[in-house]
């Protein structure tokens, strides 16, 4: 291609790309300067010195300036505003001017007028939401913390979910298999002593340490979802649905009279949404609470799999058994040999009044490592550091 | 980064995304326009290409087929969590660094260099440097391997150049054609995408995956192919938690077809399930429903 730079034709077609790039960014995608850059050269390379066609040029851009997967509906949006007509005459011109592998030193100048890659970052609308919420909570932060679950305003719970998924959950962790270099360790790395002894002719002087690398244990949530126990298991499973996504391995069960699965519904989508699901599978809502036999459900079907054995085992119930006391008291043994650690949630605790007299909390208590409340956002905090 | 010199479309045996989408059938990979847009426009503009989507829907085939097609060789450099510089660039040979020092102070042979090139242990990155211009380096679910390590491998992309201090500094005449596949169990980092092309791959549509098929796995008779693209097309569409990729549709097509079937029959259907489902709960999920998987196909 000529040197000579675009003419009239030209240019209005370069200012077409580049505004492009430019309203892709004023809706929010994160388009840099250097991104527009390679878009107009993608654009050329593709053009090869003739025409292009729309479909073409709409991958050309995607493939440049889109780098998340839910930013394409955007692009889409915008492409079809900016370039309705396939017959565009721009869309003929764009081989003439632009040439081949560099654009010439005015265009730099275009793109790089009034705006700075690295200092702009788009509003994401979520974050956005999520601040929001964070903003109505903090005005009044020590009520929502301290204001049991059940007594929350419909608003004032969202607003508890978002802080619930924000606490950060620090796992106790295990050794894993593999091996890393740690000055402190207790192991002689001969690997490394070597290598570093081939620096000093052969003569150890640096001596190499390594250690087992360390990873968090399998946290287990076993939520009640009966009767007034679902507005607290609903806080846990914000808990949960946070370690999911943080990547923990995490599972999640529920139940009522009888258990019922749910890591897999909050994986694939909100707690919310598993909830109502866990609401259409538990029928019997007034059937009362059957621990025990929930519990030995579990525990015949999950204890031989790797996330009971060695992990957290979190457990949510007001601690009213239906059942037998007896046979909660014979699960709760089973589990607590299997589990790394039991933690025993009980709402009602947080009244002071609460005496644990209940005959099926009972025969759980002398099995379990931890005893806590968490009826509101303070004291799931304080289960959150009581797991570490 | 220095752009594209010497390379440009010219340089490429593909002279446009036509051809390339040809090239591509001829070697059993069928991609879409899209597709195709982004791997000439990877190889035309020199840029790394970051290859999204689920599980099975033929990013790392992407790679292996272009190093056929190119006539280069595929470098392939698999990620892992805690992978890190002497498992991607390079390493010493200790063990035979060891002996030799020991041969010297026994004074049968001199001691030489210990750090010559005949003591390097070549790994992917290095390797991929060093055949420049020949080779296809395939970066393989990125998404696995730790932030340091992106990082790292930042540094290399954007300078194909490696310096290792005992030898010196290898770079590449001509970078490498780069492919990186994510699952996108994380979220890469921005500065790492700012330095690619990216596109996402999504499952084929019902017609592309019959093709595919046909292609793959020729002793598929076309009715069952189309049975069971369509089947598959509708079982994405449920709950599933881990959606089957098109691997899985060759698997099941073939595992079918291996039984005799012609048509996509419930007994048949069910007994190999397992060739297209790979969690528990997913299996019997969709057992519960295949009347509607199967109705009117």
């Amino acid at each position: 291609m000529s040197g000579d730079g675009p003419g009239a034709a030209g240019t209005r077609a370069l200012e077409r790309l580049v505004g492009f790039g430019r309203q892709l960014r004023a809706r929010g995608l994160p388009v840099g300067t250097g991104r527009i850059l390679v878009f107009c050269r993608a654009a050329a390379a593709l053009a090869g010195g003739g025409g292009l066609d729309r479909d073409s040029l709409y991958w050309a851009g995607r493939v440049t300036m889109v780098a998340r997967r839910e930013h394409l509906a955007a692009y889409d949006e915008a492409f079809r505003a900016w370039f309705p007509d396939a017959k565009d005459q721009m869309l003929a011109t764009v081989g003439e001017w632009v040439p081949k592998t560099e654009l010439p030193p005015e265009i730099e100048v275009v793109l790089e007028e009034g705006f700075q890659e690295e200092s702009w970052r788009p509003p994401s609308p979520e974050e956005g939401g999520e601040e929001a919420l964070v903003g109505v909570l903090a005005s009044n932060a020590e009520v929502l913390r301290t204001k049991s679950f059940t007594e929350l305003t419909d608003d004032e719970l969202r607003a508890a979910h978002a802080v619930i998924r924000s606490l950060a959950l620090e796992l106790p962790t295990r050794h894993a298999r593999r091996w890393r270099p740690s000055p402190y360790g207790r192991r002689f790395d001969q690997r490394r002593t070597l290598r570093a002894s081939l620096r000093t002719q052969g003569e150890p002087f640096r001596r190499a340490w390594r250690d087992r690398r360390r990873k968090p244990r399998p946290l287990v949530l076993v939520l009640d979802v009966s009767g007034s126990m679902s507005t607290y298991s609903r806080a846990l499973m914000q808990f949960g649905y946070a370690a999911i996504r943080a990547g923990r391995q995490v599972e999640v069960f529920c139940f009522g009279t009888r258990l019922t699965r749910v890591t897999r519904a909050l994986r694939v989508g909100e707690p919310d949404r598993a909830m109502r699901e866990v609401a259409a599978k538990v029928s019997d809502w007034d059937g009362g609470t059957r621990i025990g036999a929930s519990l030995k459900e579990l525990l015949d079907r999950y204890g031989q799999h790797a996330f009971l054995r060695g992990s957290v085992l979190v457990l949510c119930s007001d601690g009213l058994e239906r059942g037998d006391p007896e046979l909660l008291g014979v699960q709760m043994a089973r589990l607590g040999r299997l589990a790394h650690r039991l933690v025993w949630v009980n709402p009602l605790k947080g009244s002071p009044r609460y005496q644990p007299l209940a005959r099926g909390m009972t025969a759980a208590l002398p099995h379990v490592d931890r005893f806590l409340p968490g009826h509101n956002l303070a004291s799931l905090e304080a289960l959150c550091e009581s797991l570490g | 980064m220095p752009a594209g010199e010497g390379a440009g479309p010219g340089a490429l045996p593909v002279a446009s995304v036509e051809e390339l989408v040809t090239a591509l059938r001829e070697h059993a990979y069928l991609a879409d326009h899209g597709l195709a847009t982004a791997i000439w426009l990877a190889l035309a503009l020199d840029k790394p290409l970051l290859l999204e989507g689920e599980a099975g829907v033929g990013k790392t085939e992407v790679a292996k087929v272009l190093a056929e097609l190119l006539g280069r060789r595929l470098v392939r450099l698999q990620c892992y969590e805690g992978i890190d510089a002497s498992q991607a660039l390079y390493e010493w040979d200790y063990s035979r660094q060891l002996i030799a020092v020991r041969a010297a102070q026994l004074g049968e042979q001199g001691v030489g260099d210990l750090f010559g090139p005949e003591f390097l242990v070549e790994r992917p990155l290095l390797a991929a440097v060093r055949a420049g211009a020949d080779a296809v380096l395939l970066i393989d679910e990125l998404d696995r391997a730790d932030d340091e390590f992106e990082a790292f491998l930042l540094e290399v992309l954007s300078e194909f150049a490696v310096t290792i201090p005992e030898i010196g500094r290898v770079d590449a005449a001509h970078p490498p054609a780069v492919v990186i596949t994510s699952n996108r169990t994380r979220e890469l980092h921005d500065a790492l995408k700012r330095r690619c092309l990216f596109h996402w791959i999504d499952h084929p549509s019902v017609e592309r995956e019959v093709e595919i098929m046909r292609v793959r796995a020729p002793e598929v008779s076309e009715t069952l192919a189309r049975q069971v693209a369509a089947a598959v097309a509708r079982l994405r569409a449920m709950d599933v938690a881990k959606r089957p990729g098109v691997a899985e549709t060759i698997d099941w097509s073939k595992a079918l077809s291996f039984l005799g079937a012609v048509h996509l029959e419930p007994e048949t259907a069910a007994a190999t399930l397992g060739a297209l489902l790979k969690d528990h709960d997913d299996l019997q999920l969709v057992r519960g429903r295949l009347d509607q998987v199967l109705e009117d196909l």
